[in-house]
């Protein structure tokens, strides 16, 4: 088994806020005695990523997870705690670590935005000592992949969101980075630039080995793209495995869809005698019925017996419906 | 090292490409230019109309003061400024949240911001300042020896050093508090520098010389090449830039740490 | 006109720039900065003696209250008119009840009072310093306030109608820097008018510059006869004139072509 690119342990990040209050007596109380407020960002995180893998961090907002990003970038030093990455303690921005870790993020550009992209790549092939024929080489790929060329001479403020994506993403990766650091990537775009910017990390991840950690509201990014995902609630990190896994621990049920063959009377009597079951609002013929796992044996076995039954299939919850739940109602 | 020498040549090539796409730029800069030039000259005409001379210093003397004022001003709008500027200025990256950016690249931090955005155009004053001074040290008159070329060049380094450790240890502070504008402070205070600062009362020069060194930027130099330097107050001066330098080096390194303990 | 509402405007603007104090004081500083500079260059060049009639002291009496007064006159929001032409703020204001020339007053007397909290005192601290002095009358108070208003309005206008330009011109902008550099040169800043050349003083009393800075300073320290401050209001008041007629008359010609071009 090789060695992890990157090991984290008891990482923990605490801020000192200034406590404003409010009212005049609470002003000038402050001015002379500030008082200060604990806010713990994140609260001993330890985990292990090995080269190659793709993993979601997800969780609330203010969760920690931008925090955790930036103290493994290297842009935050951390309370207490240790990283390595790629054999580097992050928050020492060794000139060797930083090029070879990137970080993009969907709510802040990296880009000039007086010059054509263009340009600003040519100065970051630069900054990061890339070859001129390698760079040449690794731009083309890029630009065919993400199918850019009528941007390249346009000036970025008159880009589109998602074409300003596109070139984030360009300047993340043409100096070949080990590491990608991936805040918020799909933020604010359509929905069919969001499955492009999915399909080419996927297959980027796939053919350059690139390490990804990646962030995001948007579930669909993490189905799409992270086999692991770690949740991170409060600070803790309070899962760390399969999406598959965290979906059924958190949501310990299916759902059973059936349509009838002939309309059958009373349907809502007839469940009253499973306890475990639930009826969820109907759709035209479709019926939706939440049913606890351990039952959905017996309870299929026993429609399909008694009752006159079309089709019926059984399904998991949807991931986004588990994961919104956390996110709305704040706990686990 | 080679890499850094290079990297700036590819910063002022970028830079010069943007500027020269909007044309209507030159022809402001070139007014900036001249009515910045002429109201030198013109402050200079109007008070040496009144009186001979300020505490030792007469209208040619004063012209070569301007000279070097001009000259660290152009240098000054030419890459330090801009480049600072783009960091602790308004919509800079600190008030615009994009310094994160900028701490990741693999190169020294201090010389990124310092030499990362050019104006070219400001050579059109770089061109000006050296003719108010050659014509100001032609007025002068005094014999021009190695020496005391030597000593302006040595002085005149020291004016540039002391120059770019202020504006440096200003725009540090906005590690500390990113609202405010600090390279506003010390662009309004290097207007201090456009006369010698022996005309000032003591308790200024005092200030000027020891605090805030917008005095010795350019009086010292002129004075070293008007020959009324003493050797003394030079080596002093260049000690003290060279001071300068460090501490506002290490000032700025200290803000990176600031934003790296605290940043949210 | 909407008194009620331009008080409103007023009140709100006043609040919202409180709040930035800090940006405006360091505005002010910026501004106090270069009239410190020559009056302290002109103190020394008058030594112990005097130029023109001129003492150390009263030289740093003319420029300590040229510097409040410099703060009164100045015409902030002109800078953000050609702003607010190029991102369409003026269609904006054009469908509400009051003109634009109320945002843009309500934004000049709010920042007025913003820009006085700091000057005040950093005046009275270097007053402390330089120990000037003023031959105070009370003639000369109760002229003095009207130039000075009339100064604001001048320099005011003067600027705007500069600054409409940027209906037509994008940079229109640069006009208004000249507009304080020829009010450097020849509006009492780099010398009280007396102590420019002796060829010069006839042109900066026929130009507009004098009257939007040097002049109401000028009747409160004493430097005008009697005769000399008659002319000065009448010369003010055909410039002011002018500068209002330019005003009307940009401002409805820009109008059109903005409806015209389509904003």
């Amino acid at each position: 088994m090789n060695k992890p690119i990157i090991q984290v342990q008891h990482l923990t990040k605490t801020y000192r806020v200034p406590e404003k209050l409010p009212g005049l007596g609470a002003s000038v109380r402050s001015l002379f005695k500030p008082q200060y407020r604990d806010v713990e960002a994140v609260r001993d995180i330890s985990f292990e990523v090995h080269s190659g893998e793709m993993v979601g961090l997800i969780g609330p907002n203010g969760a920690g997870k931008t925090t955790t990003l930036k103290m493994l970038s290297g842009l935050l030093y951390p309370t207490s705690g240790q990283a390595t990455v790629a054999g580097f303690t992050p928050w020492e921005r060794h000139t060797n670590y930083l090029r070879r870790i990137s970080m993009v993020m969907g709510n802040r550009s990296a880009m000039n935005w007086d010059i054509p992209p263009m340009d600003s790549f040519r100065v970051l092939s630069q900054i990061y000592r890339v070859p001129e024929k390698t760079y040449l080489h690794i731009l083309d790929e890029l630009i065919a992949l993400m199918d850019m060329e009528a941007l390249m001479k346009k000036p970025v403020r008159n880009l589109s969101l998602g074409e300003r994506m596109k070139c984030e993403l360009v300047a993340g990766l043409l100096y070949q980075p080990d590491i990608l650091f991936l805040d918020e990537p799909t933020l604010g775009l359509d929905v069919a630039m969001q499955r492009r910017i999915r399909q080419f990390l996927k297959s980027y991840n796939t053919d350059h080995a690139v390490t990804v950690i990646l962030t995001s509201h948007y579930m669909a990014d993490v189905t799409a793209l992270c086999p692991r995902v770690m949740l991170i609630h409060h600070g803790r990190l309070v899962f760390d495995g399969k999406l598959q896994s965290l979906a059924e621990k958190l949501a310990p049920f299916k759902l059973i869809k059936l349509q009838f063959s002939t309309p059958v009377i009373d349907f809502e009597n007839y469940l009253q005698q499973f306890p475990d079951v639930e009826s969820l609002p109907r759709q035209d013929e479709h019926y939706s019925l939440r049913v606890a796992r351990s039952e959905v044996a017996k309870v299929t076995a026993q429609l399909l017996s008694q009752l006159p039954i079309a089709d019926l299939s059984v399904e998991d919850p949807p991931i986004e419906a588990v994961i919104d739940q956390i996110y709305e109602v704040g706990s686990v | 090292m080679l890499h850094y020498v290079k990297l700036i040549g590819q910063f002022f090539k970028i830079s010069a490409q943007a500027e020269m796409a909007y044309r209507a730029n030159f022809f402001i800069r070139l007014l900036y230019s001249v009515l910045n030039v002429v109201t030198g000259l013109f402050s200079l005409v109007v008070i040496f109309n009144q009186v001979e001379s300020i505490k030792g210093w007469d209208l040619p003397s004063a012209l070569v003061l301007l000279g070097i004022y001009l000259l660290l001003g152009a240098l000054r709008s030419l890459f330090m400024g801009p480049s600072l500027e783009s960091v602790a200025g308004m919509d800079g990256e600190i008030w615009t949240g994009t310094f994160d950016f900028t701490l990741l690249r693999p190169v020294n931090k201090q010389f990124m911001i310092s030499f990362r955005y050019w104006r070219i155009f400001a050579l059109i004053d770089l061109i000006f300042a050296l003719g108010v001074l050659v014509y100001a040290i032609v007025l002068l008159g005094t014999p021009l020896s190695i020496l005391t070329l030597i000593r302006f060049l040595a002085t005149l380094t020291a004016g540039i050093l002391l120059l770019y450790a202020a504006l440096l240890a200003f725009s540090s502070l906005v590690f500390w508090n990113s609202g405010f504008l600090f390279t506003w402070v010390i662009n309004d205070l290097f207007q201090l520098a456009r006369y010698p600062v022996g005309i000032y009362p003591n308790w200024l020069r005092l200030i000027l010389t020891w605090i805030i060194p917008v005095g010795l930027m350019t009086t010292i130099p002129a004075q070293a090449l008007a020959g009324t330097l003493s050797p003394g107050l030079l080596i002093l001066t260049i000690f003290f830039s060279v001071g300068a330098f460090i501490g506002a080096s290490l000032l700025f390194r200290r803000g990176l740490q600031k934003y790296s303990s605290a940043s949210s | 006109m909407n008194h009620r509402g331009g008080w409103a405007l007023i009140k709100n603007t006043w609040q919202s720039w409180l709040q930035h104090r800090g940006f405006f004081f360091l505005l002010a500083f910026g501004w106090m900065l270069p009239l410190l500079v020559y009056m302290l260059v002109w103190s020394a060049a008058a030594g112990e003696g005097s130029l023109e009639g001129f003492s150390q002291e009263t030289l740093a009496g003319y420029y300590l209250i040229l510097i409040l007064s410099n703060q009164l006159t100045y015409p902030i929001t002109n800078w953000t008119v050609g702003d607010n032409i190029r991102i369409g703020q003026i269609s904006r204001w054009l469908i509400q009840p009051m003109s634009p020339l109320y945002h843009a007053l309500s934004a000049e007397i709010a920042g007025k009072v913003v820009f006085m909290v700091f000057s005040i005192p950093v005046t009275g601290l270097l007053a402390l310093l330089i120990h000037p002095t003023v031959d105070i009358n009370i003639t000369n108070v109760i002229l003095f306030l009207p130039a000075l208003l009339f100064a604001w309005v001048l320099r005011f206008f003067w600027g705007y109608w500069l600054a409409l330009l940027a209906f037509w011109a994008t940079r229109a902008d640069s006009l208004l820097a000249l507009q304080d550099t020829f009010i450097f040169l020849l509006g009492g800043h780099l010398a009280p008018i007396h102590l420019l050349p002796d060829w010069l003083q006839p042109i900066a009393r026929l130009l507009p510059f004098r009257y939007m800075s040097a002049f109401p300073v000028e009747i409160l320290t004493g430097q005008v006869t009697g005769q000399e401050t008659l002319l000065g209001f009448i010369a003010l008041t055909i410039w002011l004139t002018l500068a209002i007629l330019l005003y009307r008359f940009v401002w409805q010609r820009g109008i059109r072509h903005y409806e015209a071009v389509g904003g």
